[in-house]
């Protein structure tokens, strides 16, 4: 149960990165590799604000969030102040960042040791609410801590998605998304698509930055290879996402990826607790999206509809 | 505004593609042109005479090599094409290209009201808008008005190009560009949305600029005939002149340039001939 528990718990977390994969995969129609740097720099900098700078976890956490939206612009800059690829730009960015963390948390590997984080936070809470150390849930007997972090973050990944599909229907964000569907269009209709890209990979690497910034605080420690292969999963979870909610719409679209996230974090568990080799997780994961990308037809009988490219004019 | 207030000045506008390569073209040589304010320009030429260069330079799709553009007084040559947005509107060929295919009739609509405006954190698709909008496309006399909330790119191409031309105008613009719009269509279609775009230009006495392969339509609308070649205006009727034309007098006048260019390249072979 506790490992159950545990599981939900990560899936929620990383249902941030989903939702910042879903913005610059599925707006944008880029695979942003930037997201691998963003979530080690979110985890970093919360870190070190934790740590030495013995910040309030809420502010050490929107100060993750923060970093994740600087790395986004610096990616966007790249792409449409500088026009290179936005692939290259997204590796230049997360190679760059690979030293960054080194540089903010001043080693390769970060324990929170008797900081207090978002999560203690949390545990403290649940202790009081819930009126001791341990409850018993459906029969099994878990620790009141685990429960509210877990209650904690579904509600606040709620509450961030709920912002998100707000602001996606916004004027601005209206804008944002068509810039993605048709560039052209958006010009003719007065809306700087070049504006737009950078605050959509902002946004998508701050919240990757978040998710970052939960994650350490979660597992006690940041670590340098945490980002690794990151994209990846946010991939994987969207298209599980996309496979249960279909893409009909914003809100449908934002739900699938907290779904998929949560899903597969889920399947990850089983499949490690068969003997799953922990060290072959990266490589499942990327046969997993290989699989899912190649087989379209059958994703179009699960899902709705796929987001088509953009039709260019002389 | 008085009639004679002048609405688009080109001076002496000039683009090269591909300078200096053996795929130069250059289809605005020097072009000087004044469309007067509330003036429906019809402009014609053949493939390649430099007809959409035009109407994408003024739009500000790239920017000019050498000349001028000036757009209701102010100069626009250096301004980018979303700034220039905010006084023109504009319908593509391509009926694809207008519209983001993947959202909403509605959402579409939503961009269209904020042309050229500051887009803040405002409801995108307030009920105030979508009711304003379920009148104005109830107009079309198209049963859309019952599926705005549809993806737009499920819609045919005439219909697409008629909300459109509606979302170009829904802000009133200065300038009006199309580029060819019907030409996708299949003819009942191009005829709905031609008579759609008459009777908004008339309504809002908007200036336009109309790109058509159509002599029919060059007769029919319009007030005045621009012809291009090999990116300059060759002929420019005014609404006097165009008033005698009839399809059978364009047709002659293409007939003409075709036989001046042959026997151009006729003369240019015989040259070739004797000194190579
Ligand atoms: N963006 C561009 N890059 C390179 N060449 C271009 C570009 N736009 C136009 N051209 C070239 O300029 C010439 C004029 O093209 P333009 O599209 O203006 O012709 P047109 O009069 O609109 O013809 P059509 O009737 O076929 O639409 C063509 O040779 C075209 O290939
Ligand atoms: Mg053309």
């Amino acid at each position: 149960m506790t490992l159950l528990i545990g599981a939900l718990t990560l899936g929620t977390i990383l249902a941030l990165l989903a939702i910042g994969v879903y913005l610059s995969f599925r707006i944008f129609a880029i695979a942003d590799i930037t997201v691998d740097g963003s979530l080690t720099l979110g985890a970093s900098v919360t870190g070190v604000l934790l740590i030495q700078g013995s910040l309030h976890p809420l502010l050490a956490t929107g100060a993750g969030f923060l970093a994740g939206m600087v790395a986004g612009m610096v990616t966007g800059v790249l792409q449409t102040r500088f026009r290179i690829n936005p692939l290259l730009s997204g590796i230049l960015v997360m190679t760059a960042l690979y030293s960054v963390n080194l540089r903010v948390m001043g080693r390769s590997n970060l324990p929170f040791l008797g900081a207090t984080t978002l999560s203690t936070l949390c545990e403290q809470l649940g202790v009081r609410w819930l009126g001791g150390e341990r409850i018993e849930l459906f029969g099994w007997e878990v620790a009141s801590g685990d429960v509210t972090v877990l209650l904690l973050m579904l509600l606040f990944v709620a509450l961030v998605a709920i912002l998100l599909w707000a602001f996606l229907k916004t004027d601005l964000g209206t804008a944002m998304r068509a810039s993605g569907d048709n560039p052209q269009m958006v010009r003719a209709m007065g809306g700087n698509v070049e504006a737009f890209r950078v605050v959509g990979l902002a946004l998508a690497n701050g919240l990757v930055g978040l998710a970052g910034s939960l994650w350490a605080q979660y597992q006690n420690f940041a670590d340098a290879q945490m980002g690794i292969g990151m994209v990846v999963w946010g991939l994987a979870s969207v298209i599980i996402g996309e496979a249960m909610t279909g893409v009909a719409g914003v809100g449908l679209a934002i739900t699938g990826a907290i779904l998929g996230s949560i899903l597969f974090r889920e399947l990850v568990a089983i499949a490690l607790s068969f003997g799953l080799n922990p060290n072959d997780l990266k490589l499942v994961t990327a046969a997993f999206v290989f699989v899912a990308l190649v087989l379209p037809e059958t994703l179009s009988r699960l899902s709705v509809q796929r987001p088509r490219g953009q039709q260019e004019v002389a | 505004m008085s009639p004679s207030t002048v609405m688009v000045r080109l001076g002496k506008a000039s683009k090269t593609f591909h300078a200096g390569t053996v795929n130069e073209v250059r289809p605005l040589q020097n072009v000087d042109l004044e469309i007067a304010a509330g003036s429906f320009v019809i402009v014609l030429g053949g493939n390649g005479s430099g007809k959409s260069t035009l109407l994408n330079a003024i739009a500000g799709s790239f920017l000019l090599d050498s000349g001028q553009i000036e757009l209701d007084g102010q100069n626009v040559t250096d301004w980018p094409e979303h700034k220039r947005a905010a006084l023109i509107g504009r319908v593509f060929q391509n009926p694809f290209s207008g519209t983001a295919p993947n959202m909403t009739i509605a959402e579409n609509f939503a961009l269209a009201t904020r042309r050229g405006l500051f887009r803040g954190l405002g409801w995108a698709t307030s009920s105030q808008r979508m009711e304003e909008l379920r009148d104005r496309v109830r107009d079309l006399k198209m049963g859309l008005e019952n599926r705005l909330d549809t993806a737009i790119g499920s819609l045919s191409g005439g219909q697409r190009q008629a909300l459109t031309l509606l979302m170009a105008t829904w802000l009133k613009p200065r300038l009006l560009l199309l580029d060819e719009h019907t030409a996708a269509l299949d003819p009942k279609s191009a005829d709905q949305v031609i008579a759609l775009t008459d009777q908004i230009i008339h309504r809002e006495n908007l200036t336009t600029l109309m790109v058509t392969h159509s002599m029919q339509q060059a007769v029919n609308l319009g007030d005045r005939i621009v012809m291009m070649h090999k990116g300059r205006v060759l002929h420019d009727f005014d609404a006097r002149k165009k008033r005698r034309l009839g399809t059978d007098d364009l047709l002659a006048i293409f007939e003409n340039i075709r036989r001046r260019e042959l026997l151009d390249e006729g003369a240019a072979e015989m040259l070739r001939q004797q000194y190579v």
